[in-house]
């Protein structure tokens, strides 16, 4: 279990996993496909063993006219090469959950993005782990998984067009798009 | 002779290539650059003064240098003399040539070669190559390709050229983010990761046809396409299990086989060994993004690169050898490793940035992405020596080049 506990969001999923009993709480609510929600929230062993889990279902229809605008959220920030939840990021993600808890019929996509720095494609798969990051720390707060999907786009879509440290400090980012 | 630490290398991977090619005896080489190179007379070779004619003559030319084998020398000392002619007639191009050893009257090329006269440009690809076969031995690249990725005012398509960065052929028009382009071993699609419908999913281009179909679209990022070298896999990053991982997905039957596990770390960029056995990869499990080898049917994988901050975009090559690219010193550098030697070789210096190398099917030039000043472009090195040579020429930015098979 050691290995599990090692980073700070990650002990905090593995605290959710007791608190809701891994007993699965599996919703009805088949809006986005969701396969088992129960197991979101094991993490893989550190031989490889342990549980699999699955993705929100992604939809493809999440239109502009579902978008949720009359509230907006602070971007997460990350280190750089990094997935962490910084303590100084964890209320961003943590109104958000708020929110999600209050509004049920809310759907949230967690965007990962990356600076320019790097391949793009290490930087697809690391906006991809940042924004499961920022899902797995969703749901320990409360939030179904069937209702957090993610989307990476790595450094293809930078919020800073410029190229030096503040620049991508901005760019190295999660980003939330509400949906009702 | 002086060696900085960034040549030395060069010049040993330059005497082990040379070892594998194996000379043929009858050959003179004449010192150029950092590697021997043929002398070849195109003295014999007669033009007709049709456009088509010229324009074959200068084509062939050019591949023959840009092959790397050969220095043009028009003399009748030159080691190799390459006559014919090129005419046109009843609407053909027709290419006799004849191509043989000065020393030894040892025949390479005799042969008639025709196309359309609209086609001169790949007529001479196909002389070229035919010659640096015969004399050389090794595959010729004159006619190959390259898919790369253009971005203009942020919209970002798919393109082919040629290997001389001519005949430039826009095949996408999303104006979407897109990534790593890859071809198929037998070179009649391309796989690629595309963000047009709205998340990164993975699509199919057939080359004949001008298809494009969806083939891969789990929740997640789908990425990182590339196809075994028996056509019927394909190997991929997928974090549909709930972290970005690596694995295999059988073309036909579409069944999945997980590669790695790894819960705190995220795999990207697979690329297959020649023989089908490995797949080289990145992954981040030390906290900055490393390459590593796996068994292509799982197992344990095995961290092989060590040197530079950050080392990513692995590109198994052909002849065994990977070619990567690594920050050192705050600027990432084109590096060759061959796994059996373990020996490893810095192949650019300047103080610019040179990612996604992609190895010609010569095994002996890599395509790159080269940025300076936030402007990419893709240029060609060649690994014995040569200087690098600038593929594309247009606005916008230029990068993510793969190299098509023969």
């Amino acid at each position: 279990m050691n290995k599990l506990i090692v980073s700070g969001v990650w002990s905090v999923v593995v605290c959710g996993l007791f608190v809701m009993g891994g007993t699965g709480c599996k919703s009805d609510d088949d809006e986005l496909g969701l396969l088992g929600d129960d197991d979101v929230l094991i993490p893989m062993g550190v031989d490889g063993s342990g549980g699999e889990y699955e993705l929100a279902s992604r939809s493809d229809t999440l239109g502009d006219a579902n978008r949720v605008t009359d509230v907006s959220f602070e971007n997460v920030s990350f280190a750089f090469d990094s997935y962490q939840i910084a303590g100084s990021e964890r209320g961003k993600i943590e109104r958000v959950a708020d929110y999600l808890v209050g509004n049920p019929q809310v759907t949230v996509v967690v965007d990962g993005h990356g600076d320019e720095r790097g391949s793009r494609e290490y930087n697809l798969s690391l906006g991809e782990h940042r924004a499961l990051a920022i899902r797995a720390y969703l749901i320990s707060l409360g939030v179904a998984g069937n209702r957090v999907q993610t989307r990476s786009f790595g450094e293809e879509q930078p919020l800073d067009p410029g190229h030096g440290e503040s620049a991508w400090r901005m760019n190295r980012r999660g980003e939330f798009a509400l949906y009702q | 002779m002086k060696c900085t630490s960034i040549y030395y290398p060069l010049v040993l991977a330059a005497m082990l290539l040379a070892g594998r090619v194996a000379l043929a005896e009858d050959i003179r080489i004449v010192k150029s650059g950092s590697g021997g190179k043929i002398s070849l007379s195109l003295q014999g070779m007669r033009v007709g003064g049709g456009h088509a004619e010229k324009q074959f003559y200068s084509v062939l030319e050019q591949d023959l240098v840009r092959s790397g084998w050969f220095a043009i020398v028009n003399k009748p000392t030159s080691t190799v003399q390459a006559g014919g002619s090129c005419t046109q007639e009843g609407g053909r191009l027709a290419a006799a040539c004849d191509v043989r050893n000065a020393q030894t009257g040892k025949r390479y090329v005799s042969r008639v070669y025709t196309e359309t006269p609209t086609r001169s440009r790949e007529l001479a690809h196909t002389v070229a190559d035919a010659i640096v076969e015969a004399v050389k031995k090794v595959s010729g690249i004159a006619s190959t390709r390259i898919v790369l990725i253009g971005s203009k005012a942020g919209k970002k398509d798919l393109f082919v050229c040629g290997a001389d960065g001519a005949d430039m052929v826009q095949l996408t028009r999303d104006g979407a983010p897109c990534l790593s382009p890859t071809w198929s071993p037998r070179g009649d699609s391309l796989f690629y990761t595309s963000f047009h419908r709205g998340f990164p999913d993975i699509y199919q281009v057939r080359l004949a046809t001008g298809k494009r179909a969806r083939v891969v679209s789990y929740p997640g990022i789908n990425a990182g396409a590339d196809v075994s070298p028996d056509g019927k896999s394909l190997a991929l990053a997928l974090s549909k299990d709930g972290n970005p991982e690596l694995y295999v997905r059988d073309l036909r039957s579409g069944r999945l086989t997980r590669l790695t596990k790894t819960r705190f770390a995220a795999e990207a960029s697979p690329s297959w060994s020649p023989d089908g056995r490995q797949i080289a990869f990145v992954s981040d499990s030390t906290g900055s993004p490393h390459i590593y080898v796996v068994s292509s049917s799982g197992g344990k994988a095995k961290r092989i690169t060590f040197r530079g901050n950050e080392n990513v975009s692995p590109d198994w090559g052909a002849d065994g050898r990977i070619a990567y690219s690594s920050r050192r010193s705050g600027r990432y550098h084109i590096c060759v490793l061959d796994p059996k030697t373990r020996i490893e070789t810095q192949m650019t210096a300047e103080h610019v940035d040179h990612e996604n190398p992609s190895w010609a099917p010569d095994g002996r030039h890599i395509a790159y992405t080269r940025t300076q000043g936030h402007s990419s472009d893709v240029y060609v090195l060649d690994t014995l020596g040569d200087a690098q040579v600038r593929l594309t020429q247009f606005q916008g930015d230029w990068y993510a080049p793969s190299w098509s098979p023969l």
